[in-house]
């Protein structure tokens, strides 16, 4: 209970009650972390409530630091937790959750068969094999089994040191053979089996990540990500098919994405206490130049007009073959691809998503080093890809990191003191005990957090030239250049300053400009106007969540109302999930990669166009982005006193 | 010609005016000052809409005579460009709308240095004044700072903005009360982004002379040309931010060709060296006043002669 004159902002009442509330905006209405909850609203008079729903509203809601009050009224601090939750789009779930019913019987072609198989005798000299194929087809009716030279090899012994009863693990059809036959995939002493594991694998041009699946259960039991290898042979596709297309080159490519999986395969499965070698099939998405480097192939033509790929959509080949460490029988299937820049990573998210499922317009983006991006509803899908850079993944950028612990993953800056807070993804032991987890990077989320604010607080100006003007030490000189201390030595899990360049900055800015440019041409191109899209699907590892707002704010994605939008995460990753576990999804991977339109940018004359006038913040034009518009509006009636007051200018020396 | 009739073009938009230089009157101390700009319609195309102001012609002086430039040039000035003083005179006494006052890199080149030189052409030439840097930004900013301060009021043109530096100077013109050139290299999108970064720092338009640069005749003028027209179209289309007059320094890029330096060892047919290099400039310049510049900067008095003559002709 605190008394105050007529006329106090509730901050600041707050405050004199001895109680804290984080204004890291500075107090200007911007953040919407100080929601607060007034009992009574004619008690109070509220300058803005731009971070407010309607919903909010009627809750009671209100921005302490926008909210006068003017008569006697209780404020109720929601917990922070609350709040943020409230301004975050949708978290993913951290368990992931099927799009349809799980039935290992009638999804799953992967099957074990327990098997109890007459000995042979000197009445009965049937072959060891023979006498296999006839247990399998009375009790399972299963009549076409084929088997490897290699299963066969230990067939012989397996059978006779299991005293004749085994468990097969059989694969009953692949996408390519809908009628089979079957195939013994291996066979295991016993019949006590009581798991069947998969893996679903994302092979990005940044990241690999990996699920490691019970397929009995249908359930993902452990995740593993890590950067592709490959990055240290270039950043990008076209830099890595120039690289692979050089003598020898291309095994070497193939050897080091097959580590990064085995090295994800492996963290994942120790994880769940199994051994890759127990896996028995694995699903691959990727873009189709990651899907060529995997399998070996020659990349060169998707580089060079009229980008033609060896294969859209390889046949299942079996692990041995590519040096992957599950079971070496096991088929690795690579999900189906539809042009040279649109991998299968596209179907399987749009799949995914069930954007086709619906009548009305979605626009699909994958927002990854490899920018992919489909439009359309149930009728109609075109799709096109642009370079976009690995920024948004954390990579090629000083600081950066992947969305693991310790990545800052949100930014707030105080328009006055030009100071951050930002938030880490934690370490759950040291948050168990109650303690801090120090920052050791930014992830990709926490990037274009950072670029918002420093663009909207006007630490950079519309190009990303940061504003030396404003006195800032955060605002300096370093090794690369112009650069923001985002975190200083002493609060880092290294001890170093954790910056962001001015090279950090140009980056992120080509890779939202290449991905803005990709998708407007493409509406364009089929006479589609963005406002009209009922659905933005945001798809790619981000980490767990993507800011709408502070996206919207570096003309990332296009200004539309914040419901519109959904994050699905790693939407390639969970379509190969899908694909790994329900036969029907794989084949419908298949008729959507057919039937999307694809359109090659390169060939649009007008997309250059869209990118230099996208290279901007948040545009060129701003007239496209009204809700920035209206912050940068506020913003300079609340700085352009600061700035008359500046005086003389000063002249800067390096 | 009976029965036919000339199409016409209505456009929404209007290229921003602008005023160069302030008389006494204003604040300054010009003899006169010179307005660019307010055209409706594409550049001599009176029939269809305004074209309230001709291009107007600067002639470029330096602070001292250049080793870079052609003798034919140099000669030209009889004399004049030994001192910034006289090339000034020379300059409005052939007949030009505009002193342009471009600074040599030099050792001697700092703040005070610029100021007492820009004293000097303000009192020999009752013409409004550009003011180009030498082309370094930190001594730019240096020293443009200090022009701007020297030259309060006299609604001087300084330059170049360009978008990796442009704050300093921009905030020099906004406190003393001058126009900026905002140069980009050959972009529409790049030359709108500039002046809005210039605008977002409470420059008013009205004082944002856009600089979209150019190449010389056969030296990639048809690329500067084509941005320029694009841009002067976007401007008549009502696109605010592509409005300002344009200005180009076809002298410049003239002056740089082999045509222009050449006077021996080329084909006979190329023909005299003389005449080649100032049609040179005189071909460019024309060809940008055709694509919508505004302003172009010129280094030989008689390339200024031509190209105004053009200029009185079709504006007749």
């Amino acid at each position: 209970m605190v008394e105050v004159p007529t006329g106090t902002l509730i901050v600041e009442a707050v405050h004199q009650a001895g109680l804290d509330l984080n204004i890291p905006c500075g107090g200007q209405g911007r953040c919407g972390r100080c929601a607060v909850i007034v009992d009574n609203r004619r008690a109070v008079r509220s300058r803005s409530e731009l971070r407010l729903s309607q919903e909010d509203l009627a809750a009671g809601y209100v921005l302490a630091c926008q909210t006068v009050l003017e008569g006697d009224v209780t404020v109720t601090i929601p917990p922070q937790e609350k709040i943020e939750r409230r301004l975050v789009t949708d978290r993913t779930a951290t368990r992931v959750t099927l799009p349809f019913s799980y039935d290992p019987k009638r999804d799953q072609p992967m099957q074990l068969v327990p098997l109890t198989i007459d000995p042979p005798t000197m009445d009965d000299q049937t072959d060891d094999w023979s006498r296999l194929k006839r247990a399998m087809a009375l009790n399972y009716g299963i009549s076409d089994l084929t088997i490897d030279l290699a299963t066969l090899r230990k067939l012989g012994t397996t059978l006779r040191e299991a005293d004749w009863s085994v468990t097969a693990v059989v694969e009953l059809d692949t996408w390519d053979r809908p009628n089979g036959p079957a195939r013994l995939v291996d066979l295991i002493a016993g019949q006590n089996v009581a798991h069947l594991w998969g893996a679903a694998v994302d092979v990005g041009t940044t990241t690999v990540s990996l699920y490691l699946v019970d397929l009995l259960r249908g359930e993902v039991v452990a995740r593993a990500a890590e950067y592709n290898a490959q990055i240290k042979r270039g950043e990008d596709v076209i830099s890595r098919i120039i690289y692979a297309s050089r003598n020898g080159n291309l095994q070497e490519m193939q050897a080091l994405v097959v580590d990064t999986i085995n090295e994800v395969l492996e963290r994942a499965c120790g994880r769940a206490g199994i051994r890759p070698w127990e896996i028995y099939k694995m699903t691959v998405a990727g873009n189709s130049t990651m899907i060529h480097l995997l399998l070996g192939l020659p990349a060169n033509s998707i580089r060079l007009e009229p980008f033609i790929t060896t294969i859209n959509q390889p046949p299942p080949v079996q692990a041995a073959q590519l040096g992957i460490a599950i079971h070496p029988q096991a088929h690795v299937d690579c999900l189906p691809g539809v042009a040279s820049y649109v991998g299968a990573d596209i179907p399987a998210g749009v799949l995914g998503s069930q954007m086709c499922d619906s009548k009305s317009v979605a626009l699909f983006l994958d927002i990854g080093t490899n920018g992919e991006m489909v439009l359309g509803d149930c009728d109609w899908l075109v799709s096109c890809a642009c370079s976009a850079g690995p920024a948004f993944e954390g990579a090629g950028v000083r600081d950066g990191m992947r969305a693991t612990v310790g990545a800052i993953e949100e930014v707030w800056i105080n328009g006055q003191t030009y100071e951050p807070t930002y938030r880490v993804i934690p370490d759950p032991q040291l948050e168990a005990q109650g303690k801090p987890t120090l920052p050791k990077g930014i992830c990709g989320s926490g990037l274009i957090s950072l670029l918002a604010e420093m663009f909207v607080t006007g630490v950079v100006d519309k190009a990303g030239n940061l504003n030396f003007d404003l006195g800032s030490p955060r605002i300096r000189y370093g090794e690369h250049g112009p650069e923001y201390v985002v975190a200083w030595g002493n609060e880092t899990a290294h001890g170093r300053d954790i910056v962001i360049t001015k090279v950090d900055i140009d980056n992120l800015i080509r890779a939202k400009a290449a991905i803005y440019a990709g998708f407007t041409v493409m509406a364009r191109s089929v006479g589609i106007d963005l406002s009209t899209v009922e659905r933005v699907l945001v798809g790619g590892s981000f980490g767990q969540y993507v800011n709408v707002e502070k996206a919207i704010q570096i003309g990332l994605l296009p200004d539309l109302p914040w419901e519109k939008f959904h994050f699905l995460g790693n939407t390639s990753l969970k379509g190969a999930l899908f694909a790994l576990l329900n036969r029907e999804f794989r084949r419908h991977l298949t008729t959507i990669a057919q039937k999307m339109t694809y359109l090659e940018l390169s060939a649009d004359n007008t997309f250059y166009e869209a990118f230099t006038s996208a290279l901007f913040l948040p545009h060129t034009d701003l007239s496209h982005f009204p809700s920035v518009a209206e912050i940068l509006a506020a913003r300079r009636t609340t700085q352009s006193s600061h700035f008359i007051q500046g005086g003389r200018p000063d002249v800067h020396h390096r | 010609m009976p029965g036919i009739e000339v199409p016409k073009e209505k456009w929404s938009g209007k290229v921003r005016e602008v005023t160069l230089g302030a008389t006494a009157a204003e604040g300054g101390t010009r003899s006169r000052t010179v307005t660019v700009g307010g055209e409706t319609t594409l550049p001599f195309l009176k029939f269809e809409g305004e074209i309230p102001h001709p291009p107007a012609i600067a002639l470029e002086v330096r602070d001292q005579q250049p080793n870079d430039w052609p003798s034919i040039l140099l000669e030209a000035w009889n004399g004049a460009t030994q001192d910034v003083a006289e090339w000034a005179k020379a300059a409005e006494a052939a007949g030009a709308d505009l002193v342009a006052l471009r600074f040599n890199a030099s050792e001697q080149l700092n703040a005070a240095y610029a100021r007492k030189i820009l004293r000097r052409v303000l009192s020999a030439t009752g013409l409004p004044l550009i003011v180009f840097g030498a082309g370094q930004a930190d001594l730019d900013n240096e020293i443009l700072v200090a022009v701007a301060e020297e030259g309060k009021g006299e609604r001087l043109v300084l330059g170049v903005c360009e978008e990796k530096n442009y704050r300093t100077i921009v905030a020099a013109a906004l406190a003393h009360g001058h126009l900026v050139d905002a140069r980009t290299p050959m972009d529409v999108n790049l030359s709108k982004q500039l002046t809005i970064l210039i605008h977002d720092m409470g420059m008013p338009l009205e004082r944002i002379i856009t600089d979209p640069t150019t190449g010389a005749l056969g030296y990639g003028i048809e690329y500067g040309y084509s941005v320029m027209e694009r841009l002067r179209i976007a401007a008549l289309q009502g696109d605010t931010m592509t409005q300002q007059p344009m200005l180009v320094t076809p002298g410049e890029e003239a002056w740089r060709t082999k045509e222009a330096r050449a006077a021996e060892g080329v084909p006979a047919a190329w023909g005299d060296y003389v005449e080649r290099a100032i049609n040179w400039e005189v071909l460019t310049a024309s060809t940008l006043i055709q694509s919508g510049a505004d302003i172009v900067v010129l280094r030989h008095p008689k390339s200024l002669q031509r190209v105004r003559a053009m200029i009185n002709a079709l504006m007749s």
